[in-house]
């Protein structure tokens, strides 16, 4: 089954993309079938609702509705980004029934 | 022989520039992408990425225009609040920057000025996130355009990187204590230009003891205010609006009112084609310096993106961003309509949050401040940056009368000083410029010494080789 993975940065855009395309290559090379969405970090609280996981670049504090949450701030400077991919495979793929 | 080369290269170099930028940018951008080392299959993909995105931005912008031009044009008319400058966005100028001829140049003047600075020691930022290398790379485009000297150009470039560099070090300890975030500084044009004007400002408020000891607080300003950040919302409302006040009828205000909402939530999704695109050579430029620069102590450079997450800055964005669009009226001389840009109002006062320490009341009153200067500026120099849009084929269908702004490029304080030092008596201006970076940068680093625990670190490193 297809994880959907809310990616948010700032604008969207910058940081959001790198965050996202490191999650989206690492996770199809262990087999997990995702799809990832960017926002804005101020439209995180209304869109967050519908996915299984949100990675934010920086600092968040908003309501994530029960939503787990997982930064993903070493991804973009490569200190411990090894350990934060790892850590978001096993959030997508525990939630399985 | 060699002049007929040179003249067969020019030729060449030519019939690539007339062709306009969604066939110069991948050609560009391929040979960056080469010259950074990558094969040639992804520097090209990299390059046609960015041409694609040029494409869209083209088409969300040209249906901008012509939907609000017009409507904007009555409102003026009808209401005398002369705001004919629409606020397109900074993903459009970033656009309209990475699609000018000079780009290629630019980039590697950044880049080379990074390199420098490290080698000199004179910097600890490490900045090879090229991405955001368009909000310097802008102030040389509109210089260039406006001078046509390509030394001038250069020179304001090296000028934004340096003070860029310089203030991303300086504000990297403020950073890291408000935020909590250790060994990234952050050199983002968009966030740090605020600190030409918070940095004295805050240090005014500080002498007044009712703005130094303020407690002020707004409870849930996310729950009450939270559709202000939300894009869609705020283009349905601001699309409404301006065709209220222009006088059409109930039909039309509704169109609008869609179609706006549309382009805010189009804009970003544009732009991100161009981040994608540029992805490669970054993460290749980033993988080349560590390398070079291995045993050193260094801040790794991010997009402030990081930290406009923080409630902090989220509460205060939330608030000011309102407040612009009612400056945007009342301002004497303003002539910007806010629009895309309230997007990333958060970028603009996320360094005033980590300045005050979250003093709220004082993240207003400068948050105001640099409204202010936003607004003035971006007024300033719009007729320069429509121009430029223009030449890049950008058509902004609604005659003569309508021009282009934004919260991004010369609107921001530190970009129009360097712009204006560089345009206007630029013998007399530019010294006086450099000597204010200096006594700065002297006082900074060797009176005050703001990155001591930077410099003991670097210290640290070299005594255990």
């Amino acid at each position: 089954m297809t994880k959907h993975i809310l990616v948010a940065c700032g604008n969207g855009i910058a940081t959001s993309t790198v965050v996202a395309s490191k999650i989206k290559k690492y996770l199809s090379e262990n087999g997990v079938d995702v799809q990832t969405t960017q926002t804005r970090l101020t439209e995180v609280p209304s869109k967050v609702a519908n996915y299984d996981l949100l990675v934010t670049t920086g600092q968040f504090s908003g309501d994530t509705h029960g939503t787990p949450y997982i930064l993903g701030l070493s991804l973009l400077t490569g200190v411990g980004a090894d350990d934060t991919l790892s850590e978001i495979k096993d959030a997508l793929t525990k939630q399985e029934p | 022989m060699w002049s007929q080369i040179a003249n067969s290269f020019m030729a060449g170099f030519q019939f690539v520039i007339n062709c306009g930028p969604t066939v110069m940018l991948p050609i560009i951008i391929t040979i960056v992408g080469l010259i950074f080392g990558l094969k040639i299959s992804a520097a090209f993909k990299s390059g046609l990425t960015l041409g694609i995105g040029f494409a869209g931005i083209k088409l969300v912008l040209d249906f901008m225009t012509t939907n609000i031009g017009p409507a904007a044009k009555a409102m003026v008319e009808r209401t005398h609040v002369h705001l004919n400058a629409l606020d397109v966005g900074w993903g459009s100028i970033a656009a309209v920057t990475w699609a000018s001829p000079i780009i290629a140049i630019l980039i590697f003047v950044i880049l080379f000025i990074n390199i420098i600075l490290l080698i000199l020691k004179a910097t600890h930022t490490l900045d090879v996130d090229i991405w955001n290398y368009h909000h310097m790379a802008i102030v040389g485009i509109m210089v260039y355009f406006v001078t046509k000297n390509v030394l001038l150009a250069v020179g304001s470039v090296a000028v934004m990187a340096i003070v860029t560099f310089k203030m991303s070090d300086w504000s990297q300890p403020m950073v890291q204590k408000f935020f909590n975030i250790p060994g990234v500084s952050l050199p983002t044009v968009s966030a740090l230009s605020s600190l030409v004007i918070a940095v004295p400002l805050n240090w005014l408020l500080d002498k007044i003891p009712f703005f130094r000891k303020s407690k002020f607080s707004i409870k849930d300003a996310q729950k009450y205010l939270g559709f202000f950040g939300d894009s869609m919302i705020m283009g349905l409302l601001i699309g409404l609006a301006i065709r209220i006040f222009a006088g059409y009828g109930l039909q039309q205000i509704l169109q609008l009112g869609v179609s706006m909402s549309a382009v805010l939530v189009l804009i970003p999704k544009m732009t991100s084609m161009f981040m994608e695109g540029l992805m490669p050579i970054s993460e290749s430029a980033q993988k080349w310096s560590q390398k070079k620069f291995k045993g050193r102590k260094l801040f790794i450079g991010l997009d402030a993106a990081v930290i406009v997450g923080n409630p902090d800055v989220i509460t205060t964005a939330l608030i000011i961003i309102p407040l612009t669009i009612a400056m945007a009226v009342v301002l004497p001389g303003n002539h910007v309509l806010p629009f895309a840009d309230l997007a990333v109002v958060p970028f603009r006062v996320a360094m005033v949050v980590a300045l005050t320490n979250g003093n709220l009341l004082k993240n207003i009153v400068i948050g105001l401040a640099v409204t202010a200067s936003l607004l003035w500026c971006g007024s300033a120099t719009s007729p320069v940056l429509t121009a430029i849009a223009k030449s890049v084929g950008i058509k902004l269908s609604t005659g003569g009368s309508l021009l282009i702004s934004s919260f991004a490029a010369t609107s921001m304080i530190q970009s129009f000083i360097v712009y204006f030092c560089f345009t206007w008596h630029p013998e007399f201006c530019v010294p006086v410029l450099l000597i204010v970076i200096a006594l700065t940068w002297y006082y900074s680093d060797k009176v005050k010494h703001i990155n001591k625990e930077a410099e003991a670190a670097e210290n640290a490193m070299k005594a255990k080789d």
